[in-house]
């Protein structure tokens, strides 16, 4: 397939206004923690190019596959394909997975090619921020040693999320990928107990805690020592390993997030025959996706709103939880809304089971060094260094709860921090990468493809057996067909206005208003446009201009244009070596 | 010379009302009703009887244009909305036009509801909504004998019988879920199963249904757990849902329809909801309560008008009542109107 992009010239810019460029333009990309070339990746798919889409995510995000499959996809929420009149957002956490499912088989670089750092490091547990770790510093040419307190590697990834989800042999193949880059794992070792922080820091060159958090919160209130009163938390992992609680008929889940919903299809999938998540709020505020929510509800769970718990009822057994209805009030500067709870509305429903999944902290280990106001290890954010030489912090430990793809951004972001310190030298740089480009041969129509979605196994069939994978994965035709609709905000239309002869056909081929008549510009403090005064008379307009902003890179404005005066280049937010190393 | 411009967003009755109200009491304002259907206003609870033959398309129709004419109302059909931007007081449409408010009465309305197990099928199902809905169904009545009804709200009750009078043979599936609002219970289920079978209904009990195949234009197989039925045409009936979707980035609060107060007021001033939309706490019942039927909305389209002008008009919200329908009694006044 011809992708119609001529390589002429291709240069490197640091320049604040490229950047600026980048982040308010290609929103997909800015949006994900790990910067992951959606645009570039999803382009690579539509060319029937599986194995370098997956390379394009694993460079940078280390886990397609899982990720493919259970990110919370801060990417699609900026889809420019989501705004008003425009449609749903591109499908980009699925076409992500079926670059995954459809890719030849992956084996990672070996040693050789790898970097100069030769100092030994420990990393303290071997969920997402610690693996992702590891295979930075081991790509650097690190002697890296991860120690998990469990019996398996991959964290919340093993133990937080069930199979149906995520199946096992796709975590454990993308994890075996990072380990064969020459890790060492050593499961079972709980750190603080086992092997104290203070000997680990004499036997290593640098040693990074990214423990993960594993105490769930309870709520406080009154009842939830009853029998049949879980932690959602303790629920999804006992059952990861492999000793399922026991569920009454009734199930009530309390909470909004990931590990609520995981728990309410567990229960159901455990033999609860009704299942209803209860939120204070309502589906608005919730924190997990569209699709998540859909097909909790096509399985049969309700969803419950403007709900607050009060206590958890029974006499030695819960038997209900008393609510009491709330009231939604206006938006809070963290993002989520007041809630309010209404006078005199309390009421009891009745449950022979209640999973409490509000959410979890780390568990402090014990160490020397300044601590937080939790007990645990403080770490700069920046640097990710705690008030001792050597140790560092990072992942969820530091945080507190965060998303798979901020773990393995924070990961990465650590290691490259942890490499500096110990060398004195910058290993690797984020940079704008420009090079002409030509139109793509991307439709018009393609616009009006409506989103393809995750085909699912039915209902029906999901209980039995109980770990089998829900969703089915996008087929190479379904897969080519959503990359389509991907606009490739990666590429950057201009318009030259010494040739440009002002004939409008551009503005009335444009599908928004995308092309304006420039008055005047107005430059950020970075140098990059902020703001197109625009104005409706000829005589003061000094340039005809495409608002990159409002660009959905349709490309209908080069083809109409009679004078071919518009161009077209690629601006790509990427990561390289600095000075080889 | 008052120059506010007031918009309402649906033309169903509590939208009619409203504008009607806002007239009589603001005689300069300018006053828009938009309408995503093509038809003026219309009684939907009367479609069964247009459909059995009973009454004429002209029967439907609550006002003529010369009434919005007359009234100096700008009625804008066949036009979608999109989008609202309550914070620069515009509106979006399909077709990219935006139109600016000084005040905003949300009528929109409910849509027929499918749960979420069945929407794989809705391509085989009929709804019963909209007037071009019933036009589906009279066409489609021509060509078959029978009919799976599945859900159980009221529409489907009169529905029902109109089927019944074209000699029809009916099947009824009932499932609890399509009595939102009201709360389903074994009481229910047994008092409308009873008159349905003494009418002649064959009624099924509540089942899962495991697939539909559409084996021709005019028969359908739907399968259940424990048998397989062969009908004309499947029509669903679970019930509407607020067709809220579009004002998901407006900021408003949006459980299942639209969160007010009892004045009907949103969180934004100068903003309303009325009607099927509107969702507001009732502490009668404890709960949150959409108020359904043609009686309740016109009741709220006025009240949400009043309050736009400045007055300070609560709500009207039904309390639950007991009400007969065909001998079925049911705990809600949405019931009576059908």
């Amino acid at each position: 397939m011809d992708t119609n992009i001529h390589q002429t010239e291709m240069l490197y810019s640091n320049s604040p206004a490229d950047f600026d460029y980048v982040r308010v333009n290609v929103p997909c990309q800015s949006a994900c923690p790990a910067y992951t070339n959606i645009p570039a990746y999803i382009r690579s798919l539509y060319e029937g190019k599986y194995d370098n889409s997956y390379e394009l995510n694993r460079i940078v995000n280390l886990m397609p596959g899982v990720l493919g499959r259970i990110c919370s996809r801060p990417c699609e929420e900026k889809c420019r394909h989501g705004e008003p009149e425009l449609g749903k957002p591109v499908n980009i956490c699925h076409i992500k997975r079926a670059a995954d499912d459809h890719k030849n088989a992956f084996e990672p670089p070996r040693g050789g090619l790898f970097g100069s750092l030769d100092e030994r490091i420990c990393i303290v547990g071997a969920g997402p921020a610690g693996l992702a770790a590891a295979h930075d510093l081991a790509t650097l040419g690190a002697k890296v040693t991860i120690l998990e307190a469990l019996a398996e590697p991959g964290g919340m990834l093993m133990y937080g999320i069930p199979e149906f989800r995520l199946p096992r042999q796709v975590l454990g193949e993308e994890i075996g990928n990072i380990l064969k880059l020459g890790v060492e794992l050593k499961t079972g070792v709980r750190v603080g107990k086992d092997v104290a922080v203070e000997d680990l820091m004499s036997g290593y060159d640098a040693v990074l805690l990214a423990a993960g958090c594993y105490t769930a919160r309870m709520l406080e209130i009154p009842g939830e020592n009853l029998v049949g009163v879980y932690p959602g938390l303790d629920f999804v992992m006992q059952v990861a390993d492999g000793n399922p609680p026991r569920v009454g008929d009734s199930v009530v889940v309390l909470g909004a997030g990931f590990t609520a919903f995981d728990c309410a299809r567990i229960a159901l999938r455990l033999g609860a025959k009704e299942v209803s998540i209860c939120i204070r709020g309502t589906e608005q505020d919730l924190r997990v996706t569209h699709e998540e929510i859909f097909e909790t509800k096509r399985e049969g769970i309700s969803i419950q709103g403007l709900l607050l718990s009060q206590r958890l009822v029974g006499s030695d057994k819960v038997e209900g939880v008393e609510f009491v209805r709330t009231q939604p009030g206006e938006l809070l500067p963290n993002g989520r809304r007041r809630i309010e709870p209404i006078a005199g509305s309390e009421f009891i429903q009745a449950a022979d089971t209640v999973i409490v999944a509000i959410g979890q902290g780390a568990d402090p280990i014990p160490s020397p060094g300044e601590k937080d106001k939790r007990g645990v290890v403080k770490g700069d954010p920046e640097t990710f260094r705690t008030s001792l030489p050597g140790l560092y912090v990072a992942g969820d430990f530091m945080t507190g709860p965060s998303t798979v793809i901020e773990s393995i951004a924070a990961g990465r972001k650590a290691a490259e921090k942890i490499a500096e310190s110990l060398s004195g030298k910058k290993f690797r740089e984020w940079t704008v990468r420009i090079q002409d480009a030509r139109i793509t041969d991307r439709q018009r129509s393609w616009d009006m493809i409506p989103r393809q979605e995750m085909p699912t196994i039915d209902p029906s069939h999901r209980l039995h057996p109980f770990n089998i994978e829900v969703e089915l994965g996008l087929p190479k035709e379904l897969a080519h067909e959503e990359a389509k609709r991907c606009y490739l905000c990666y590429l950057h239309y201009e318009i030259d206005i010494s040739r440009c002869i002002y004939c409008r056909l551009c503005i009335d081929s444009a599908p928004r208003d995308c092309i304006k008549l420039a008055e005047d510009v107005v430059l950020s403090e970075s140098g990059a446009i902020s703001k197109i005064v625009e104005t409706g008379s000829w005589q003061n307009v000094s340039a005809i201009m495409i608002d990159n902003e409002r660009c959905i890179r349709c490309g209908e404005c080069v083809r109409v244009c009679p004078v071919d005066c518009i161009s077209v280049s690629k601006v790509e937010l990427t990561e390289r070596a600095v000075g080889g190393i | 010379m008052d120059t506010r411009h007031f918009v309402i967003i649906g033309n169903g009755p509590a939208g009619n009302e409203a504008a009607a109200t806002l007239r009589e009491h603001a005689p300069y304002v300018r006053i828009t009703v938009i309408g995503q259907e093509h038809v003026i206003y219309y009684r939907p609870n009367l479609l069964p009887d247009f459909i059995a033959g009973k009454l004429s398309e002209d029967d439907l129709y609550v006002k003529p244009l010369e009434f919005y004419k007359e009234k100096d109302i700008k009625l804008r059909l066949g036009q979608k909305v999109v989008d609202v931007n309550i914070a620069d007081r515009e509106i979006v449409l399909e077709h990219k036009e935006v139109i600016r408010f000084d005040g905003l009465i949300l009528a929109t309305g409910g849509k027929p509801r499918i749960p979420e197990h069945l929407q794989v099928f809705e391509h085989l199902m009929l709804p019963l909504k909209t007037l071009p809905d019933a036009k589906a169904w009279i066409q489609k009545l021509r060509q078959i004998d029978s009919v799976l009804i599945v859900g159980g709200d009221l529409t489907s009750l009169c529905f029902t019988k109109a089927l019944l009078t074209m000699g029809k043979k009916v099947f009824f599936m009932i499932q609890g879920g399509a009595f939102w609002p009201v709360r389903f219970d074994a009481d229910i289920h047994d008092s409308v199963s009873r008159t349905l079978t003494e009418k002649g209904v064959e009624v099924i009990d509540s089942e899962n249904i495991k697939g539909i195949t559409k084996i021709s234009e005019n028969e359908i197989v739907v399968n259940t757990e424990t048998r397989k039925l062969n009908v004309g045409a499947f029509g669903a009936f679970f019930g509407l849902m607020p067709d809220v979707k579009f004002l998901a980035r407006s900021g408003l609060t949006i459980e299942r329809g639209i969160i007010v107060d009892e004045r009907l007021r949103t969180r934004f001033e100068g903003v309303y909801a009325a009607g099927d939309c509107a969702q507001v706490y009732h502490p009668g019942i404890r709960d949150y309560w959409v108020s359904i039927g043609y009686r309740n909305a016109r009741n709220l389209g006025k009240a949400a008008a009043l309050n736009l002008l400045g007055e300070q008009v609560t709500a009207d919200v039904a309390a639950p009542g007991i009400f007969q329908f065909d001998e079925i009694t049911v705990n809600t006044s949405w019931w009576t109107e059908f």
